[in-house]
């Protein structure tokens, strides 16, 4: 990796293993890195213990999503969804599992794939891609069962409800549906943009992320990052950030924003925004919270730059991973 | 390394024995003194100055081997009470510890009431855009009242409607059974053809029917023109 390339990089998703020990974050060039929290947490941390343990060309585009259930990661970039062995990871074997398509209709362009969830419910993984549709595999058989029909421009954020059964999609059309996922339809079109408090007609009508918390929903992008309360579908708090936000996330009494600008910002869910934490990239895209495990409980953020800030303490920054 | 251990070892064999040299050494020069002065033949003044001599020296060791003893029973206290503040100590750690867990668990727990108290207010924020409930109550129950009424007078009118259709439809009937009647009696009395004029004029009058005549008036008229 040459500086040139390490400084054009970014980094657009990250996941923890499932033992909470190693972190993996996918950048724009198909790279998947693998970095040892242990290591880099640990009282005798060196330079190098914040260099990836792994570094591996996953897909020939970025790789866009990452996600991981209780013993794969799954990634996905131009199209493919590929899975990798956490454990055959951390002994650095870079053998894919599998790598499957969804069906798209047409053949000649693959669309890219933006966003992808694991439903717990049915152990089934969302998809959101280019082709302006949600897929839904089923990990279990390892085939694409359902297709949701109904956006008109792609998606770029999927989420789902813990509690019922809804998947929520985002998309570049301005809309968050809701879909039941047992009986494959959508249930609730919300159009952001149409609500005037919310609405930022100078950036854009689009969707970049969607988050739920099974009564609430957090979604930004062109409009302002708005909290909904879902039973009602009407608009509670709008967050006076600047910019758009590509990642939102709740954190105990708080909510947890990144997007353009060179900060993590935390809000109440009044409405009001409490601190925003600066970092190093110019703008972030991802933001993870490491919640499987309890001594390495921090905070990642990676952006337009090839660092990703670690935080141990939500007040600061700790240190930087590095690819 | 050697060497430096062997410079080691006589340097605290020489601290060590510095001491105990003294105290040593007087031990032998007090012995060899009276093994001395038991074998001396000199004066009897002589004999009790050195007499003295050596209890002196014997005062000397009984004080150096009192002050010994003090000090190895003051080492011994200060043991104890070393051992007493260590297990205090060890007892606030663990209280303490038990604090901070506390301490945690009621952090997460009033986090847990803060957002909820978030979240009602901004509910609330969103309910108290809506109009009161009383008020909607009570216009939805004036609509209602307005709805009745108007229901009520649509009845009624199509009411009378019904009613002036089925009366206009008498009369028209009346008329065209009166017409047939007449070309019947016209027909009848076309041999006569002396009441055929006025009885033209009459058709005329009736073909028209514009005016609304209740069937107790017609009747009679009728009966008056036929009369004529």
């Amino acid at each position: 990796m040459g500086p040139v390339e390490l400084l054009h990089m970014s980094v657009f998703s990250q996941s923890f293993s499932p033992c909470g020990r190693y972190l993996a974050a996918g950048n724009n060039y198909g790279e998947i890195a693998l970095f040892s929290l242990s290591a880099a947490l640990s009282p005798d941390a060196t330079v190098q213990s914040q260099k990836p343990v792994l570094t591996f060309t996953a897909h020939e585009g970025p790789v866009f999503t990452l996600i991981s259930s209780d013993c794969h990661l799954l990634s996905a970039g131009n199209g493919e969804i590929s899975a990798w062995s956490w454990t055959e990871l951390i002994k650095k074997n870079v053998k894919p599992l599998w790598t499957k398509r969804p069906n798209y209709k047409s053949s000649l362009e693959i669309p890219e794939i933006n966003a992808m969830i694991i439903n717990p419910r049915d152990n089934s993984l969302v998809v959101g891609g280019g082709d302006n549709n949600v897929h839904i595999l089923d990990l279990e058989h390892g085939v694409f069962k359902s297709v949701l029909q109904g956006h008109s421009d792609y998606i770029h954020c999927v989420s789902v409800r813990e509690r019922e059964a809804d998947i929520l999609s985002g998309s570049e059309d301005g809309a968050v549906r809701i879909w039941d996922s047992r009986m494959d339809q959508s249930v609730h079109c919300i159009e952001v943009y149409k609500y005037e408090s919310c609405a930022r007609p100078q950036y854009g009508k689009w969707i970049s992320c969607v988050t739920t918390d099974s009564d609430w929903m957090l979604c930004g992008g062109g409009p302002s990052l708005s909290l909904w309360h879902l039973r009602s579908l009407s608009p509670t708090s709008i967050f006076p950030l600047t910019g758009c936000q590509r990642q939102a996330a709740f954190h105990q009494d708080m909510i947890l924003a990144v997007g353009d600008g060179p900060f993590v910002s935390h809000c109440l869910l009044g409405g009001e925004v409490k601190a925003q934490i600066p970092c190093t990239p110019q703008s972030l895209n991802t933001l993870q919270l490491n919640t499987n495990s309890t001594e390495h409980r921090v905070l990642t953020a990676g952006g337009s730059s090839d660092h990703i800030e670690v935080f141990t303490n939500l007040s600061y920054r700790a240190f930087s991973l590095s690819f | 390394m050697g060497a430096v251990t062997d410079d080691e070892v006589i340097r605290k064999r020489l601290l060590i024995d510095g001491d105990g040299a003294g105290d040593d050494r007087r031990i032998n020069v007090l012995l060899k003194s009276f093994t001395k002065w038991c074998n001396s033949p000199g004066t009897p003044e002589e004999g009790f100055t050195q007499y003295q001599r050596m209890l002196g020296i014997l005062a000397q060791c009984e004080s150096s081997m009192g002050k010994t003893l003090m000090v190895y029973d003051m080492n011994l206290r200060e043991m104890e009470n070393y051992e007493k503040i260590y297990t205090n100590i060890e007892q606030n750690i663990t209280s303490a510890h038990d604090k901070i867990a506390e301490c945690k668990k009621e952090i997460q727990r009033a986090k847990r009431i803060r957002k909820n108290r978030q979240e009602y207010d901004a509910l609330a924020k969103v309910i108290q855009q809506h109009p009161d409930r009383h008020e909607t109550l009570k216009q939805l129950e004036a609509l209602d009242k307005e709805l009745m009424q108007l229901s009520h007078i649509k009845e009624n009118v199509d009411a009378k409607l019904e009613l002036r259709k089925k009366q206009f439809h008498v009369l028209l009937s009346t008329i065209q059974e009166l017409q047939q009647t007449l070309e019947n009696d016209e027909k009848s009395d076309n041999d006569d053809s002396q009441e055929s004029p006025f009885l033209s004029v009459l058709f005329c009058k009736f073909s028209f029917g514009s005016t609304v005549f209740s069937k107790q008036h017609f009747k009679p008229s009728i009966l008056h023109y036929v009369v004529l």
